[in-house]
């Protein structure tokens, strides 16, 4: 809403500058946004927030100033002699089929009009609130509108069919060409105003091109009207189409000025256009009536957390121009005027003592204090600690959208669940809520790549989102997402080396240990990647997650040319599972012996196998078992690779002997050829 | 030869031999020859059986003193030794050769904003609540007093799912959820994902982040939600800062406030940022309105609260001098790697 500060000052007597105005309008709830010199005049832009329509005109911010400057308003005002108006006016019926779209209907005939361009005062007025002149009929009616915040219209009488003005829901098939040139299908349920054929007005919204007031109108007909805001607002919306009246009928005019608005363009329009004034049909029969509010000053008080007085409160609504209609002790009955529809409880009178007495006047307090544990929630928890691990393992967090395309979730469908869909989406880029993280890391991943960084590695922990069968709950779980590519280590010491799945599962690992758990990773092919395991929680019965390298075709898709490793895991039962607490073992006191063990078995040999036999066999006194070197080439026969193990040996109470160590090292060592025919180097 | 006359001897052969010592190996054979158990310095102690008291007590008081001073003498040396011998074996570095460093990953500048906004609150004892993304129309807006077809609608343009569900366009859904799941006191803070159908440009994203806040119970007054968000907005972006409510409309909220900080980049003198008028805007504020209480069955006359909510981009965009919010979810890691 734009506003000239010369205008403004026709109404209100104040002494301020127009920064000091809006410094105080500011600061009581009506902003003003920006402040820009036209001429002798300052043009202030204010930001009107949606229950305030009755600040959406010259007469509705001059009301402000003078409440908020305590200055008193000299409000304009007409008031036509129905006595005096013309008789010999062509005769109009106005009907209202649909009393709860258009409670109030009034029409006014004007005649001997002429038309042609506004006089300087009104072209100046109106461009000053950012309007464009048009004739001085219209932007008298257009003047009125900006003054009083009440939207008028002027139809060409002579182009109104058969002296009939029918204010109806519009037909099935009717159209409607505006003044600003469009034709508009109009749907059942959208409130027009017809003449005995056809709309000729979408109501509150805008005219129609037929019926506009130009150069050849001898008599016009003045609309002034109150417009349901729903139906004018649903209407709006269904057309695309949102004007000056429609954005004040929307959120509600000021009853008891429909009338008044009337006369004020009549009483201009005789003089400017030198018309004859016609008696005022007058349809609906709304009546306008303020609202009565009860008032408590200790509520007040105690919501506000200050104290006041009878007289100062008594003093802001008088300002608001509110009335004291009963008063005992500190209970009062205040009477709203019209204007304030948004006023009808008492913590909306609170809040209009509060503003006006100065938010700033109000004191810092701190409340009582609230006893309760704020400990965070487990999940809250291990977040936190995968944000701390990650990181310390060289990765970058990043954030991706959660809204992805089609054609992206479709290259998941192997990882994914059933996939919730928006209704309304802003392109097709966002449409579904993404079912896994790994799009959006191959995007990061393909962005960076783009940009010549090419050594990355990354993590997100995010929502991923599903349905619970066809109609079934929404769900939205949290997930973890890890991706390494390019060089992990590079320096001028030890040269360039890549990252390859092991760094990848390594770091798996590693996670999974500091929240305690045990990991499982078991061989599995998973569309799209390729060397593929699931990641189990030791003792779960489900994965929570696989790592693979991203296959060839992945690759293509996201336009990358290098190998990128990625893991994915649900964090559900990982956030139930998860140790946070430490828990101290003792260190051994007696020493553990190592002893090495070269396995040479057939190339295809899982080394998890072999790894299991070993800790199975070697029973508590194994206390770990490390993979040394793994081996193929020369050296040993083809088909063949060469396994090399350190045993820990060791137990709590003593140093294990020779002896007993020999026994167990054998044990293992039958184990193992007797379950994969091995040989040992 | 007396015994003292043979210690003077050997004496004089130790210095000798030890002055031509050219490395720790040849001292310590030196050591082994003159100290060790058959060393010549021993033999000389052993041999003192057949002599009176008083010379045995006076050569053995030399033959240790001599034992000792040979002691020291040949442990210097030898440290000497074999400091010049460490010395030649060690190749000279080039100290201006850069440092191998480990590259230490980073937290994304979201995630560290959230925290420091959460960690403040919890101080201040506020719990922290969740609640789901994915909400139906009464979460979203009615329990909120964000009626069907009010223009109060026009700041929350919404994604909607099917039938009643949509994307929350803000997280105040949670305030709601959580009043419904517990009677007052309620001191709590909720971070979340939200979305709103923005076409994306340097300052819009159809995805974004808050963190609301929500107090209720008997006496919460206006004064205690100043008091709380003016701690909150000094100990996130300085002591220095003042604060200004400005009173404001909230469909949730009566009376409503947003609330600005005095610009922390220009002091409060107006610079591009604050748009030359000095001033921030961070929060939006209020006291819930008793509509809102209705809707999840509290009682209105009993309680008050007060509600704030603000925008997670905004505040990490003005803290870390951030001028376009796709930076943070186009992941580069240029950008990524300048938070810590």
């Amino acid at each position: 809403m734009k506003l000239s500060f010369e205008w403004l000052q026709e109404y209100v007597d104040l002494d301020v500058s127009a920064e000091e105005l809006a410094r105080g309008l500011t600061m009581s709830g009506s902003e003003v946004e920006s402040i820009t010199a036209q001429g002798a005049d300052k043009i202030m832009s204010f930001e009107i927030t949606s229950n305030r329509p009755d600040c959406l005109s010259v007469t509705g911010l001059a009301r402000e100033a003078s409440a908020v400057f305590d200055k008193p308003l000299r409000l304009p005002a007409a008031k036509i002699n129905a006595k005096r108006t013309h008789k010999d006016h062509p005769e109009v019926e106005c009907v209202i089929e649909n009393a709860a779209l258009c409670p109030r209907y009034t029409a006014r005939v004007i005649t001997a009009v002429k038309v042609e361009g506004s006089g300087e005062y009104f072209k100046d007025r109106l461009t000053a609130m950012g309007l464009r002149p048009v004739n001085n009929v219209v932007d008298i009616t257009n003047y009125c509108l900006m003054e009083a915040g009440q939207p008028l219209h002027a139809f060409d009488m002579d182009k109104i069919r058969g002296n009939r003005i029918i204010v109806r829901p519009a037909k099935k098939g009717e159209k409607i060409t505006t003044i600003d040139g469009v034709e508009r299908k109009l749907e059942p349920g959208m409130l027009v105003i017809a003449d005995s054929e056809r709309p000729i007005a979408i109501a509150g919204v805008m005219g129609g091109l037929d019926t506009e007031v130009g150069e050849g109108t001898g008599n016009v007909l003045l609309e002034s009207a109150y417009f349901d805001p729903i139906s004018v607002r649903q209407t709006a919306r269904r057309l695309g189409l949102s004007s000056e009246s429609s954005y004040r009928f929307e959120r509600g005019v000021d009853k008891g000025m429909i009338a008044k608005a009337s006369d004020r363009a009549a009483e201009f329009i005789a003089k400017e256009a030198g018309g004859k004034i016609g008696k005022l049909y007058d349809a609906g029969g709304l009546k306008a009536k303020g609202a009565r509010v009860k008032f408590d000053l200790q509520r007040a008080e105690k919501v506000l957390g200050i104290s006041l007085d009878k007289k100062g409160v008594k003093n802001i609504f008088e300002r608001l121009g509110m009335n004291v209609a009963k008063a005992e002790g500190g209970k009062m009955t205040v009477a709203v005027p019209t204007f304030r529809e948004d006023l009808t409880r008492e913590i909306d009178l609170i809040e209009e003592v509060a503003r006006i007495h100065g938010y700033d006047k109000i004191p810092l307090t701190l409340g009582k204090m609230i006893p309760q544990v704020t400990r965070k929630e487990r999940s809250r928890l291990v977040e936190e600690r995968l944000r701390q691990v990650l990181p310390a393992l060289g990765l970058n967090e990043i954030m991706t959208y959660s809204l992805i395309s089609e054609s992206a979730e479709e290259r998941f469908s192997a990882i994914s669940s059933r996939t919730v869909q928006l209704s309304n989406p802003l392109s097709e880029e966002q449409k579904v809520l993404t079912p896994q993280l790994v799009d959006g890391m191959l995007k990061a991943i393909s962005y960076n790549i783009n940009r010549k960084n090419r050594d990355l590695a990354f993590f997100e922990i995010g929502k991923i989102y599903a349905r619970r069968g066809e109609k079934g709950a929404f769900l939205e779980t949290p997930a973890l997402c890890m991706a390494l590519t390019g060089a992990l280590l590079k320096n001028w010491r030890e040269g360039e080396r890549n990252a390859d799945l092991f760094d990848l599962k390594g770091m798996v690992e590693d996670l999974f240990g500091d929240l305690k758990l045990g990991s499982v990773f078991e061989k599995k092919k998973v569309d799209g990647f390729t060397d593929c395991a699931t990641v189990k929680i030791a003792q779960e019965k489900e994965a929570s997650g696989f790592l693979g390298e991203a296959g060839n075709e992945l690759l293509e898709a996201y336009d990358i040319a290098q190998p990128v490793f990625i893991a994915q895991l649900a964090l559900g039962r990982v956030i139930e599972k998860a140790g946070l607490k430490d828990h101290y073992h003792s260190i051994p006191k007696f020493p553990m012996s190592t002893r090495d063990i070269s396995v040479l078995c057939d190339k295809d040999l899982a080394a998890a196998d072999v790894h299991e036999v070993i800790t199975a066999t070697g029973e508590e006194i194994v206390r770990r078992v490390e993979l040394a070197d793994v081996y193929e080439g020369e050296q040993i026969p083809a088909g063949k690779k060469s396994l090399t193990y350190s045993i820990e040996y060791g137990i709590d109470t003593r140093t294990l002997t020779d002896e007993e160590i020999e026994a167990v090292h054998s044990k293992i060592k039958e184990a193992l050829v007797n379950k994969f025919d091995v040989a040992f180097r | 030869m007396s015994v003292l006359e043979r210690l003077e001897k050997i004496r004089e052969e130790f210095d000798k031999a030890l002055e031509a010592c050219a490395d720790a190996r040849q001292a310590e054979e030196l050591r082994v020859k003159f100290l060790g158990r058959k060393g010549e310095l021993t033999g000389i102690l052993r041999s003192l059986a057949g002599l009176s008291v008083e010379e045995k007590k006076q050569a053995g008081q030399r033959a240790n003193k001599l034992k000792e001073e040979c002691t020291e003498k040949i442990n210097a040396v030898a440290v000497k030794l074999r400091g010049e011998q460490y010395a030649k074996k060690r190749k000279a570095e080039d100290v201006t050769l850069p440092g191998v460093r480990q590259r230490r990953g980073t937290l994304h500048p979201l995630t560290l904003t959230t925290a420091r906004i959460n960690e403040i609150f919890v101080s201040l004892g506020f719990k922290i609540a969740e609640g789901p993304e994915i909400d139906t129309e009464f979460y979203n807006f009615e329990a909120l007093n964000i009626p069907l077809d009010h223009p109060s609608r026009d700041a929350f343009d919404t994604f909607y799912i099917e039938g009643q569900h949509l994307l929350r366009s803000h997280t105040s859904n949670v305030q709601i959820h959580l009043m419904q799941g517990q009677k007052p006191p309620i001191q709590a803070i909720m971070p979340g994902r939200v979305y709103r159908p923005d076409a994306v440009d340097a300052s819009h994203s159809f995805m974004f982040h808050q963190v609301e806040g929500l107090v209720v119970d008997e006496d919460v007054k206006f004064s205690d939600l100043k008091g709380v968000l003016t701690l909150f907005c000094k100990s996130m972006f300085g002591e220095e800062v003042k604060l200004r409510f400005r009173p404001h409309f909230f469909p949730f909220t009566e009376p409503s406030a947003e609330v600005d900080i005095s610009c922390f980049i220009c002091k409060g003198k107006g610079c591009r940022v604050c748009k030359g008028n000095g001033w921030l805007e961070i929060l939006g504020a209020g006291m819930v309105d008793p509509t809102v209480f209705e809707a999840v069955g509290y009682d209105a006359g009993k309680y008050t609260g007060y509600a704030f909510g603000m925008g997670v981009e905004r505040i990490a965009m003005l803290q870390y001098g951030i001028e376009d919010i796709r930076l943070f979810f186009e992941n580069d890691v240029r950008f990524l790697r300048q938070f810590n």
